[in-house]
């Protein structure tokens, strides 16, 4: 029986569709069997992250309204054995689905996947209604910064109303060198003020903007953001993974370590 | 150079933002809250500063006493 994951944030932009996209594809080398939705209806992005944009014949939608087969719209990544993406509908908007409809969608899937990853879309509104409807657990991201903390706060608060079991953090797009000089929030500080257990934390990395430049996850091209990514999907599968010292995120010991990596 | 670095600004506003977003209401409401409901508890028990507290959480309002001691 599968595990249906929403990834979630409030605030727009802080990342949660390379966090979807790259947690899929390392569950995936993980050898898990994955299935990632994109339940942003209207504005679907994880297809053009991921790099399967023009493979797209059907949509979350069509699913839902039985226009065809839940395994004619999934598209399987070559890339990644076992990585599947229902991609969202791009003329439809959030009303097309309800709440009862994702719930009824994710319990399929469940008999099928390993992992049922949720990419919702930002704010509070349907889309995120829908996208934690079926929600095992919820993966909130945020980045160090006022806004998405304060954001970040209350989806939590939303997702513990909503009897969402069990909440993580993800903190995005870390640049130790402005914490150093006290002028980015640490992984302390955030965790401190939100108070849910930390899953990780992304340090800023260029390669996450070349990936998605090429359409691909982050998790093939190595560097300190596919450490921190394959770290988190790990500790999805329940690894306990020592959380990485971000203090030498970008140096020499990391590149030492990659050199030695084996994939 | 900058002494005051821009973090520990960045820390309190989000401090005061998060606890007037979880009861909502504005920061200085949380004051108000734990004194008004001081009073009125200590109408029906024998409440002191230092056996009484307020906590916000995200859905709670959580109200400790710790009552006679023994």
């Amino acid at each position: 029986m599968g595990e249906v994951i929403v990834i979630t944030s409030g605030k727009g932009g802080v990342g949660k569709t390379t966090t979807t996209a790259n947690i899929g594809a390392g569950l995936s080398k993980l050898e898990k069997k994955v299935v990632v939705i994109d339940t942003d209806l209207g504005l679907r992005n994880l297809d053009v992250v991921m790099g399967l944009e023009n493979l797209i014949v059907y949509n979350l939608v069509d699913v839902i309204e039985g226009t065809c087969r839940l395994k004619q719209a999934m598209i399987r990544d070559k890339r990644y054995e076992n990585l599947y993406l229902l991609p969202s509908a791009q003329t439809r908007d959030k009303t097309a689905i309800s709440p009862g409809q994702m719930k009824k969608l994710t319990s399929e899937l469940k008999e099928e996947f390993d992992y049922i990853l949720l990419d919702c879309p930002a704010g509070i509104e349907q889309g995120f209604q829908n996208a934690i409807a079926g929600a095992d657990r919820a993966i909130v991201v945020t980045t160090p910064e006022v806004s998405a903390i304060r954001d970040a706060d209350r989806i939590i608060g939303l997702l513990e109303s909503q009897k969402i079991p069990k909440t993580d953090l993800i903190i995005n797009r870390i640049r130790m060198d402005m914490v150093r000089r006290g002028d980015m929030m640490s992984v302390d500080d955030v965790t401190e003020i939100l108070s849910v257990p930390l899953i990780g934390a992304i340090p800023d990395d260029e390669k996450v903007v070349i990936g998605t430049n090429q359409g691909e996850p982050v998790i093939g091209l190595g560097g300190p953001a596919q450490t921190a990514y394959m770290n988190i999907c790990r500790r999805i599968t329940g690894e306990e993974v020592p959380f990485l010292d971000l203090n030498t995120g970008n140096g020499f010991f990391s590149r030492l370590s990659s050199l030695f990596k084996k994939d | 150079m900058q002494k005051r670095s821009s973090v520990s600004i960045a820390r309190n506003r989000l401090k005061a933002l998060v606890t007037s977003d979880r009861v909502n209401c504005s920061p200085a409401a949380y004051e108000d809250i734990c004194r008004e409901l001081f009073e009125t508890l200590s109408k029906y028990m024998e409440l002191t500063e230092d056996n009484f507290d307020v906590e916000i959480n995200r859905n709670q309002v959580i109200i400790t006493f710790l009552g006679e001691e023994t």
